[in-house]
């Protein structure tokens, strides 16, 4: 799987589309809050893999977030199989927030 | 497909209705409590405890407070813990049960001040039901979890002290001989400190650093207070049983004081390093109940000196205590966590198999900005003129401030309302458009 740091083209598209959606407590969205860790694009095997966490354990919407990414995922690349993996590990920490998400939490929610 | 991967909190929520009448009920004894506190501000300035008074405060204990709690529990104890309430049908008859005993009690107390007439006996034979059921569906439900942290140890303890106050509350109506050993102290203390202050210091504990957005903190603060507050008030009801004199009483006081200053130190790290910097309407009013805590435990402190200041500084002082945590802490801190939980439930039930088809409004967005903002002035003038009214034994002022509380709760009943009755909006979602994916052997 490709990190955040290590993306093609075509999985840049992807976390652009994941951009779209924000964590409804926050605001702000899940891209910029840190949560995706990993997006793959496997063109042969026609599938899109996500690997992403949630910012606390008791997140009461985290179910809500991960059936979002799919299905947005999903729309937009018809005949492909997405899967979406939330993991714990590594422990989200407020340091994976992006600086446009730091903005957006500072300019206030 | 998405996994739904094990210890995601939503696949193990309660239904809706087993939540949201609690929250429904809750708000309108919050109007009931204020227009009792416009009839009760005579008895304030002039006794600690009148049929008045005694009806105003079970409102607010059972009707606004624990009712409250009681619904947010089983909201927040599948998340906390992972696993699903243990059993919804006792939750809804817990509801029942809390919701008819707290009228029957209220009446009774305003017509037959501690008369054991039938309705006060079958009021709080219904509390005590009620609580029965809720304590043994924490503890059923906690039993299954695999999460033994001391925030969920802070919650089933509180069970437990609340299933004693009201169980000394009814025997103290039913055997009035054992008030001679102080048990109106320990009833009202094993509910204070038991029930609603061990249960907030560990729901909070939980919920105030998730939503700031604070990491690191010092969790060792949340453990210490653990053991300080439910040792302190172990001290103190043995205190009191035994009519212990007043410096064991301050003792004991001051050690429940030093666990609540623990608990205020941990939030307060919460606070300063917290990523959200400006607060929303929940968290300004969250914030604003730890301020208010202090003029509690200030009170309290005097309190404990029973009547070593005279008897006007230990009247004053324990009305106070009392009126600041009810209708100060608690009641501040309720109006705020409202706007951090109800619209979660309702956005959930209306928009969790809308999301990614369809634009949804968000959670914020379900209640008025100006109709919250208002009732944040209110209260907060509310409770100033409450506080002078008490101070300077001025009824006029107590009433002026029953008035605009009740404006308060009013307004914070408008918003839950909408909250509640929030109807489905949906738009068209709008997306980048992707670059056209190039055709392969495989296509």
């Amino acid at each position: 799987m490709a990190t955040i740091n290590n993306l093609s083209e075509q999985e840049k598209e992807i976390l652009e589309i994941i951009k779209t959606i924000p964590d409804p407590e926050v605001g702000v969205n899940i891209v910029d809050l840190g949560l995706i860790y990993e997006v793959s694009y496997n063109e042969t095997d026609r599938r899109i893999d996500i690997k992403m966490t949630l910012s606390a354990r008791g997140c009461p919407v985290g179910d809500a977030i991960l059936q979002q990414v799919q299905t947005v995922v999903s729309n937009m690349y018809p005949g492909f199989y997405v899967d979406v993996d939330l993991v714990w590990e590594p422990a989200w920490t407020p340091e994976l927030i992006t600086e446009d998400g730091k903005a957006a939490l500072d300019g206030g929610f | 497909m998405a996994k739904m991967q094990a210890g995601l909190s939503t696949k193990n929520a309660p239904s809706p209705k087993v939540v949201l009448p609690h929250y429904a009920y809750a708000a309108f004894a919050f109007i009931a409590a204020s227009i009792l506190l416009y009839f009760s501000a005579n008895d304030l300035i002039s006794t600690t405890l009148s049929p008045k008074i005694l009806s105003m405060v079970h409102v607010l204990v059972l009707g606004w407070a624990s009712m409250m709690i009681f619904g947010a529990l089983y909201q927040l104890i599948p998340v906390v813990m992972e696993i699903k309430l243990y059993s919804e049908k006792l939750a809804m008859a817990s509801f029942i049960l809390l919701g008819i005993g707290t009228p029957l009690m209220a009446i009774s107390f305003w017509t037959s001040f501690i008369g054991a007439t039938i309705m006060m006996i079958a009021g709080g034979t219904l509390v005590l039901l009620s609580v029965l059921l809720f304590v043994i569906n924490t503890l059923l439900s906690a039993r299954k979890s695999d999460i033994k942290s001391i925030e969920n140890r802070f919650i089933v303890t509180s069970g437990f002290w609340l299933l004693i106050a009201v169980s000394y509350g009814l025997l103290m109506i039913i055997h009035p001989n054992i008030l001679s050993h102080n048990s109106l102290q320990i009833h009202i203390h094993l509910g204070i400190i038991g029930w609603f202050m061990t249960l907030i210091v560990g729901v909070a504990s939980v919920l105030m650093p998730m939503f700031f957005i604070s990491h690191q903190l010092n969790r060792k603060y949340l453990t210490a207070a653990y053991w300080v507050i439910n040792g302190g008030l172990l001290f103190l009801l043995v205190s009191f049983y035994l009519k212990a004199n007043t410096y064991i009483i301050v003792a004991a006081a001051t050690t429940i004081i030093v666990g609540f200053i623990l608990f205020i130190k941990y939030n307060y790290d919460a606070y300063k390093k917290r990523l959200r910097r400006k607060l929303d309407i929940g968290m300004k009013h969250s914030v604003l109940a730890f301020v208010l805590l202090f003029i509690t435990l200030t009170a309290a402190f005097i309190s404990a000196f029973g009547d070593a200041f005279g008897n006007v500084v230990m009247h004053r002082a324990i009305v106070i205590y009392g009126i600041s945590l009810f209708f100060g802490f608690i009641t501040s801190l309720i109006l705020g966590q409202m706007y951090k939980t109800l619209p979660f439930i309702i956005w959930l039930k209306l928009y969790q198999d809308k999301v990614g088809k369809f634009k949804t409004p968000l959670p914020a967005d379900m209640h008025s900005q100006k109709v919250a903002d208002l009732h944040y002035q209110s209260f907060v003038t509310a409770f100033v003129i409450l506080l002078a009214g008490l101070l300077f034994s001025s009824v006029l002022l107590i009433k002026i401030a029953a008035i605009l509380m009740l404006i308060t709760a009013l307004l914070y009943t408008y918003n839950t309302i909408k909250v509640l009755a929030h109807k489905e909006k949906l738009e068209p979602l709008v997306f980048p458009k992707p670059k056209p994916i190039p055709k392969t052997k495989a296509n």
